[in-house]
């Protein structure tokens, strides 16, 4: 591209110094050690290339940068400065084209530079960018940074001089580095960064990464007395062996739980009447109750009082009855699923909750592997209980079982017993004296 | 469009990561020493949210490290210390290879070492927090002391984690500070509270090995570096403390006392320090000797927003926290030779006991077994021959259930030979509506400090019969709650039977006064509505309903279960002890 904007006559550099009409001041064109030291050491012959070796086409364009500061230094000395100065200035002694060449070819050079700049263009632009947004009064994320710090010197408070207790003599460490004496109380950051205090611990690594207890106890199971058998007659439930209730906990009443349940119920009826809920509806025709056996408990009939009034009255008191029972389990239904929904919601949040902040287990099986799948059981090596407590809370990564030397024997072996089956069918030695055998014969 | 096109993979979570072996080039350091060097200065690995994203689309298993620990990392003076070792290693292996001996034993004269002291006063800036990660450093040295000197890891690091362990149980004698033990078989889980903190820690074994395939003993072994030096700054400052000399000393005085009356020592006394501090039978120097005040009452003021009530609750915890640190204080034990000598002898001198052992069994026996002051004596023999009057003979079961119990439990259950009763683990936290083995309920009644049946000390038989009483009631209890739905519809079904009965027989009685059993109609208003109720709910509602209650039902069910199976295994017990009798009697 760039040579399709140059006009058809022009040459390349390195053309151009090569070029007989270029400048006579050339290096190359000077005879002696000069034009000797064109050929360039290129190291010993007899070894591979090394990065030493300097060559492709920014080692062709720094040789040539070479040459050109060489030239002017010649010039400087020959012509007492610089001929393109001369030109301008004094004494044009070179035709316009010369002329021509020796601008046209520094200012292509320049050209070569700012191309040959990986990524040149684009930084340019973002230092205009950022010297538009300079002048705005943005800066970038970096220069932030280091301009809060500065603020965060400046205030008193947090400055660690001001917490430096005032110092009572003057004593002397003969052993200590004289040149540390001024770093004493200086900023920690400038200390931690000349190595001159170790680099404070951030807080976010005081936080192990699980919660898990380091000591995991097992249950009860996992004792030797009752014997072994015993505990898999026992636990052969699940390892739901250990729960301890209260004294006579364990046997109470399934209704016994479902009445204290209504009795929370009803606390929170007495307790609060929701405007809201007004979607209880009128009486259910007593027809829908008749069939049902809901009634018995609660009409007294006696022989004596067989008469209609008596009936229908009794038959109006129990309507009522029924009602005011469908009316209060209506209201009681509908607590119970506000009640309910409630619960549910902070039930979902809080596993919400832990599953945000509980660490992920590492490696592959993240979530599947139960307690006992990994070596929690009644028995079993400590050692290896340490092992895995470890890998469960993420302090060292779960890996698969450490490869042992095994495979490499079984190999070995092959090889062995293929060496000793052929010095059986040889001379029915034994394997072991088979290698020697084969390597005499 | 415009503007610079976006990369993938290079900003968000992508950028906050690195993988392991990049992590480990960027350090210049091998995977063994990366590793070590990890676990050192406590930067464990993360697991990314998205690991495609981070992984740059990619699904293969690696371990991430975050990018901001691994520049933590690069700070470490140790890193440094890493690679002189490896240079030094390339050195000597060269030396070694040109049978250069000098050269040899010059490098190894200079060989580099490292301390990790800043490193634990940089993970642990408080007291307390080291305490707080204490459980992992006791667990791994008492697991390493026990370890065979077979070179799977250094005999040294062995030595020192037996040093450090039988410095810790010293400690944790002097300042009586254990709580709680629990035989598994797995080894034995001990808890004590220092300072405050509970510390749980587990020990295996002696002599119990089967060394794991699948373990890592490298990384092990780096853990158990770090948690020595931990632990050797622990100790230090817990004997500083309760005010004991450190390393440890033998007082003067139990000194004398363990001195061999023959003058024979089978080892000189430097030798065998170690050796005496582990036999766990005499107390330590003080820096500064005890001054045998008289105990004086610190005024106590109360703090603010605590009620009386909550003082004396306090008050009383401290009671029985000091009852339980003496409850074998002014007893005498004797430990049999085939009992395990160092759990019992460290339990028991935890809770103010005086120990002693057969002398050939181990050095520091203070007396022996024909003292006539022993109290008890811990056998874990069916029988033995020779019986002394004036001493209980207990299976060593005793010394822990008392332990737990926080009192000397009766001690007829332990006499040996007996079957013992199970080991409770006194780990377990109660939990309401679970199932209860009777044991527990019965230990639960001595410490409230009832006579859980009078039988407990009268015959056995009698006591059992007890038992299955009590079982029975229990079962009636069950069948109610499983079937109290049933039960009321069957009242229900009388009650109607009863008006239908009335109306049929048209005699006129004299009216009888109805007693209304209040309770009783209520109850039954009560089961009416829930009826009701439950009929009235939606579909979803009740579907909802029923789950719950479903959990609830199974709950019961899986206590009850439990409960069963226990019952048919005392029966089954009870079977075979009427058949021994049987066969004892024919």
């Amino acid at each position: 591209a760039t040579s399709a904007s140059f006009p058809p006559f022009t040459r390349l550099p390195h053309e151009m110094a090569a070029a007989e009409s270029f400048l006579a001041f050339n290096p190359a064109a000077r005879p002696g050690p000069a034009a000797a030291s064109r050929r360039r050491y290129r190291g010993p012959r007899n070894r591979k290339k090394g990065w030493k070796r300097w060559s492709g086409p920014e080692a062709q364009l720094g040789r040539e940068i070479g040459d050109f500061l060489e030239d002017v230094g010649l010039q400087e000395r020959a012509a007492g400065g610089l001929i393109s100065e001369q030109i301008f200035g004094i004494t044009p002694n070179y035709s316009p084209s010369k002329i021509f060449r020796i601008i046209f070819g520094f200012f292509f050079f320049c050209s070569i530079c700012a191309h040959q700049t990986p990524n040149g263009r684009k930084e340019k632009r973002r230092r205009q960018f950022w010297e538009k947004k300079a002048e705005k009064g943005i800066f970038p994320r970096e220069e932030r940074k280091l301009r809060a710090r500065l603020n965060r010197e400046g205030d008193p408070k947090k400055s660690p001089k001001s917490q430096k207790p005032p110092e009572l003599g003057r004593f002397c460490d003969p052993l200590s580095d004289p040149l540390d004496a001024p770093l004493a109380g200086q900023d920690p950051w400038f200390l931690q960064q000349t190595k001159k205090m170790p680099v404070q611990r951030p807080p976010r690594l005081q936080v192990k990464p699980s919660p898990l207890p380091p000591v995991e106890v097992i249950g009860q199971g996992g004792s030797y007395n009752p014997p072994f058998q015993d505990h898999q007659v026992w636990g052969g439930f699940g390892g739901s062996w250990g729960g301890i209730g209260g004294p006579g906990g364990v046997l109470r009443g399934f209704w016994g739980v479902l009445g204290e349940f209504w009795g929370v119920l009803k606390g929170f009826e007495g307790g609060q009447v929701q405007a809201g809920h007004s979607a209880a509806p009128g009486p259910v025709p007593a027809a829908l109750w008749a069939g049902s056996g809901v009634t018995r408990g609660h009409s007294v009939v006696t022989p004596g009082h067989s008469q209609d009034n008596d009936k229908a009255r009794s038959r109006l008191v129990t309507l009522q009855h029924q009602a005011l029972f469908q009316l209060r389990s209506l209201r009681r239904s509908l607590r119970f699923r506000d009640l309910e929904l409630r619960r549910r919601r902070l039930l979902r949040e809080r596993r919400r909750k832990i599953l945000e902040t509980a660490p992920k287990r590492l490696g592959r099986q993240r979530w599947g592997l139960g307690f006992w799948d990994l070596g929690f059981g009644p028995e079993g090596s400590v050692l290896r209980d340490r092992f895995k407590s470890l890998q469960r809370r993420n302090l060292i990564e779960p890996r698969a079982r450490a490869r042992s030397g095994t495979g490499k024997k079984s190999k070995f072996g092959g090889k062995k017993q293929k060496f000793g089956a052929k010095s059986e069918n040889l001379g029915g030695k034994s394997p072991n004296s088979g290698g020697k055998k084969f390597k005499f014969g | 469009m415009g503007g610079l096109e976006k990369k993938k993979y290079e900003r968000g979570a992508a950028t906050n990561y690195i993988t392991r072996n990049r992590a480990r080039k960027k350090l210049q350091l091998s995977l063994p020493d990366f590793r070590r060097l990890c676990i050192l200065k406590g930067i464990y690995p993360h697991e990314p949210k998205h690991k495609k994203k981070v992984n740059k689309g990619s699904t293969a298993p690696r371990t991430f490290y975050l990018l901001k620990d691994i520049k933590f990392l690069l700070h470490e003076p140790i890193v440094n210390k890493f690679r002189e070792y490896k240079v030094f290693v390339r050195k000597l292996r060269k030396a070694y290879g040109k049978s250069e001996w000098g050269t040899v034993e010059r490098l190894k004269d200079n060989k580099p070492t490292y301390k990790l002291d800043h490193i634990v006063k940089e993970r642990y800036p408080t007291f307390i927090d080291a305490l707080r990660d204490l459980d992992d450093a006791l667990s791994m040295c008492f697991l390493f002391s026990t370890f065979p000197r077979t070179g799977k890891c250094h005999v040294q690091t062995i030595q020192l984690c037996r040093r450090l362990a039988v410095e810790f149980q010293n400690y944790v004698i002097a300042s009586r500070s254990l709580r709680k033990v629990f035989l598994s078989i797995k080894g034995i889980y001990y808890q004590a509270e220092v300072l405050g903190q509970p510390i749980t820690w587990i020990t295996p074994y002696a002599f119990a090995h089967d060394h794991p395939t699948d373990v890592d003993y490298r990384v092990m072994a780096t853990f158990t570096e770090f948690y020595t030096t931990l632990l050797g700054f622990v100790n230090f400052r817990l004997y500083q403390s309760l005010n004991l000399v450190y390393p440890p000393k033998i007082d003067s005085q139990a000194e004398d006392e363990l001195k061999p009356a023959e003058g024979k020592e089978y080892a000189m006394d430097s030798e065998s320090y170690l050796e005496k501090l582990s036999g766990l039978s005499a107390s330590l120097a003080r820096a500064v000797a005890p001054t045998h005040e008289d105990e004086v009452e610190m005024d106590e003021f109360p703090v603010e927003g605590e009620t009386a009530e909550l003082m004396d609750a306090k008050k009383k915890e401290q009671e029985a926290l000091e009852k339980h640190k003496k409850l074998f204080e002014g007893l005498r034990f004797f430990l049999n030779r085939e009992v395990p000598r160092e759990p019992l002898a460290f339990v028991i001198r935890c809770f103010g006991g005086q120990v002693s052992w057969d002398k050939s069994l181990c050095i520091g026996a203070t007396y022996e077994a024909t003292d006539p002051s022993i109290t008890h004596h811990i056998i874990d023999r069916p029988h033995l021959d020779k019986q002394v009057v004036g001493r209980y003979y207990l299976q060593p079961q005793w010394v822990f259930d008392s332990v737990n119990a926080k009192l000397c439990l009766p001690v007829a259950d332990y006499f040996p030979g007996v079957l013992l009763p199970p080991h409770l683990s006194p780990f377990v936290t109660e939990k309401e509506g679970d199932y209860v083995p009777p044991e527990k309920l019965k230990l639960l009644a001595l410490q409230r400090g009832e006579n859980p049946g009078a039988g407990y000390e009268e015959s056995e038989e009698e006591e059992e019969e007890e038992e299955e009483e009590e079982e029975e009631g229990d079962n009636d209890k069950e069948e109610e709650e499983d079937e109290s739905e049933k039960e009321e519809e069957m009242k229900l079904q009388k009650m109607e039977e009863q008006k239908t009965q009335s109306t049929q027989s048209n005699k006129v009685t004299a009216g009888k006064v109805r007693v209304e059993d209040k309770q009783r109609l209520e109850q039954e208003q009560q089961s009416e509505e829930k009826r009701l109720a439950i009929m009235m709910m939606k579909k979803r509602e009740k579907y909802l309903y029923k789950k719950i209650m479903f959990g609830k039902k199974r709950k019961i069910r899986e206590a009850n279960k439990l409960a069963e199976k226990r019952k048919a295994h005392d029966a089954a017990l009870k079977e075979q002890k009427k058949k021994k009798k049987k066969a004892r009697q024919a």
